[in-house]
């Protein structure tokens, strides 16, 4: 439950930030998420800076360029969002560092298992549509064609498809081949568990202490 | 310990898989289950698992008969759960925790064993896996998740295993430990392969099948592997072209020289 | 195109994120009245899917790409209820897991993109299918994006009418409708015009799959998917 506890901690901070409107402030506070981040505080804040980079850049000059001509200019504003975005990506980026979401979201067991079992996925099809476009870039020498890109587009999406309508169905096996689906709570506990002599008892021992074997573990 | 009559099955919309297979698999027996791809393997572990029921035939584990309508009754259903296990083709469809610890956890504590923790650490610990025991099961090596897999079922203690091709993804050293572990786990194993190489290592008796899902082939491994007419019925073996002491023949001829899984005897 | 954190000022989130609650509590209702055991595992796959869709580079005529939303495909295939908690799960992986998107700006993302696309899709379908298939699938696709589009930009354009100092400089986003939406449903026409082109090539591959009938396990997706038809 402390995962939990953490994201929620997270989302009340990120919510009370978007209520302050002192640029100071929000300054103040940025230091101070950085200074309890501990050791890993400079590559998170370098990941925060990048991520915001584009859209606050294209934001801000957007901004600075209209509002010049319109002669409301304030870089009281441009501090403002900045920061204000700069913070909070940042605790998101420190929350993701030392939480483990999949645990967090455990307070609902439906809503973890969807989450953990997607996020799974997620990287294997990352890592299929890489190899996809990597073929795709070794099969065309020069610029491809607008329907050739298209094709391949499909064919990515395609193959996403099978895939995920095989491995919804292979999991729901898998779970159920784990008591997944099934309620036992009104059972009693099973009477037979063998200890290490064969004794029978509630109590689970291992059986030997370890695998004997003649290959060397890694 | 499990008796299998006459089972016909096929997938939804899908040509039969299986067709007319019997087999029992008595107690301690190292079961080796061969097949091209394609060829029925999944499906009948499947079935062995309950997860699947025939359209024809008759499926008992030991002696009880396995019917959806049977794994539906708490008792039953627990005990069989927690008796006979699956490891399946791909690993990541059997990974759904937060935590390498919760998964191994998970079957022994939603079966209500006892000490699911605790057997979640041992196992982690045969495997190899004490140190990755608070890792997010995604973020593993293929070769990880397998073992992740295996000691999430094997935390069970079941008496029956069930494996679907458990060696495709290990390297050599993994797959030398899991022969190992098989050799000395003492329970019933049921291995399915089509890597003849590694089949003599898995088992004492080979039950091979063709295409179409039809039994070929029921008895001592050894058999199956010298009778290179049902190798390749079975599609395990085909000719090809040698290289015999840098000279490659031109032409198909059937092979003369021996094969490492000959060798292996 | 979805909205990055720190731009919505809490009288547009919190409002939203109510909204969404109720339409989340809606799906989920739904698809558990439909789906049983599999609900789980389908939904995760769908997910997946739907974070994997995203990845896919769409063609652009001009010679640009795009990624694609694939949230027309999501619920043309599948159905409104999947395709809008597919989309807002993979929404929430992306701000918690991967630390990429705005988790204030969740609620309006999803119900924008998840909700409103996926529900276009299936209106535009089914009002067309019956004139030519494919073009039905083409308007449906284009007008999810476009739509999605609309949304985002009337959510971003409204933030400088709601939320200003006494003196009228912005405290959120610093641009009004007479700014955002050119800015975000000009290009968005032409993204649109790429996701038909993907969107119908996928149909007709789900097609000749046999993928609009019941996949393999027997009942349909969704419930209110094209699968049934």
């Amino acid at each position: 439950m402390r995962a939990t506890r953490w994201l929620l901690a997270y989302l009340a901070a990120v919510v009370a930030v978007t209520f302050i409107h002192a640029p100071w402030l929000l300054a103040a506070l940025l230091v101070l998420a950085l200074a309890a981040s501990g050791a890993g505080r400079w590559r998170i804040a370098r990941r925060a800076v990048l991520a915001v980079l584009t859209f606050n850049l294209t934001v801000s000059l957007g901004y600075a360029a209209v509002s010049l001509w319109q002669g409301n200019f304030s870089v009281v504003y441009l501090l403002l969002v900045n920061l204000r975005v700069l913070l909070m990506v940042y605790l998101g980026f420190w929350f993701v560092a030392r939480v483990n979401l999949l645990e967090a979201v455990r307070f609902s067991p439906t809503l973890g298992f969807v989450v953990t079992l997607a996020a799974g996925q997620i990287e294997a099809f990352a890592r299929a549509l890489r190899d996809f476009r990597l073929a795709f870039a070794s099969r065309n020498a020069a610029a491809p064609a607008l329907s050739a890109r298209a094709r391949h587009a499909a064919a990515q999406a395609g193959h996403l498809l099978d895939k995920s309508v095989c491995m919804a169905a292979e999991t729901a096996l898998a779970m159920r081949s784990r008591g997944a689906f099934d309620d036992y709570a009104g059972l009693p506990s099973p009477a037979c568990v063998r200890g290490p002599g064969g004794e029978v008892g509630p109590v689970w021992r291992p059986r030997r202490p370890g695998v004997v074997t003649a290959y060397k573990k890694p | 310990m499990i008796e299998l009559n006459g089972i016909r099955y096929a997938w939804p919309d899908a040509p039969t898989v299986l067709d007319g297979v019997s087999l029992s698999v008595r107690e301690g027996e190292k079961l080796v289950l061969l097949g091209a791809n394609g060829s029925g393997k999944s499906t009948l572990l499947k079935l062995m698992n309950g997860l699947i029921a025939p359209q024809t035939g008759s499926y008992s584990y030991c002696g009880e008969a396995v019917t959806p309508a049977r794994l539906k009754q708490g008792a039953f259903a627990r005990r069989f759960r927690s008796e006979v296990v699956l490891l399946f083709q791909h690993p990541e469809a059997m990974l759904f925790n937060p935590t390498v610890r919760d998964e191994i956890a998970y079957g022994p504590r939603q079966l209500g064993l006892p000490d699911a923790v605790a057997r979640a650490e041992h196992w982690a610990a045969a495997l190899g896996l004490a140190p990755l025991l608070d890792a997010q099961p995604f973020s593993l090596s293929g070769g990880q998740k397998q073992k992740l897999a295996l000691a999430a079922i094997l935390a069970l203690e079941p008496r029956l295993l069930l494996l679907d091709e458990p060696v495709a993804s290990l390297d050599p050293r993994a797959s030398g430990w899991l022969v190992d572990f098989l050799l000395d786990c003492g329970k019933t194993v049921v291995t399915s392969t089509h890597n003849l190489s590694m089949a003599s290592e898995l088992g004492e008796r080979a039950f091979v099948l063709g295409e179409g899902g039809r039994l070929l082939f029921d008895g001592p491994l050894q058999d199956a592997l010298r009778d290179r007419a049902l190798l390749e019925a079975a599609n395990l073996v085909h000719r090809h072209r040698h290289r015999h002491g840098g000279d490659t023949h031109a032409y198909m001829h059937a092979h003369t020289h021996s094969h490492d899984w000959e060798s292996s005897r | 195109m979805h909205i990055p954190d720190g731009f919505l000022s809490p009288q547009t989130y919190l409002p939203a994120t109510a909204a969404a609650g109720l339409a989340w509590a809606w799906a989920a209702r739904g698809l558990r009245r439909s789906l049983d055991e599999e609900t789980v595992p389908r939904l995760a796959a769908m997910t997946a899917l739907a974070y994997g869709l995203g990845l896919v580079m769409v063609p652009i005529p001009g010679g640009t790409s795009g990624h694609a939303l694939g949230v027309a495909m999501l619920g043309l295939l599948f159905g409104v209820r999947l395709g809008f908690l597919a989309y807002s799960l993979v929404l929430l992986l992306q701000s918690l897991l991967f630390g990429a998107g705005g988790i204030t700006a969740l609620a309006v993302n999803a119900l924008a993109m998840g909700l409103a696309g996926s529900a276009a899709a299936a209106a535009a379908f089914g009002a067309l299918r019956r004139l030519n298939e494919t073009a039905a699938v083409a308007v449906a696709a284009w007008v999810s994006v476009v739509l999605s589009g609309l949304f985002v930009a009337l959510a971003l354009g409204v933030q400088p009418l709601i939320a200003h100092r006494e003196d009228g400089t912005p405290l959120f986003f610093p641009f009004g409708p007479a700014i955002t939406l050119p800015a975000v449903l000009i290009p968005h026409v032409f993204i649109g015009a790429g996701e038909a082109l993907l969107t119908v090539l996928v149909w007709r591959f789900a097609r000749a799959r046999k993928w609009l009938t019941p996949p393999a396990g027997g009942r349909g997706a969704g419930g209110e998917g094209l699968e049934r038809a």
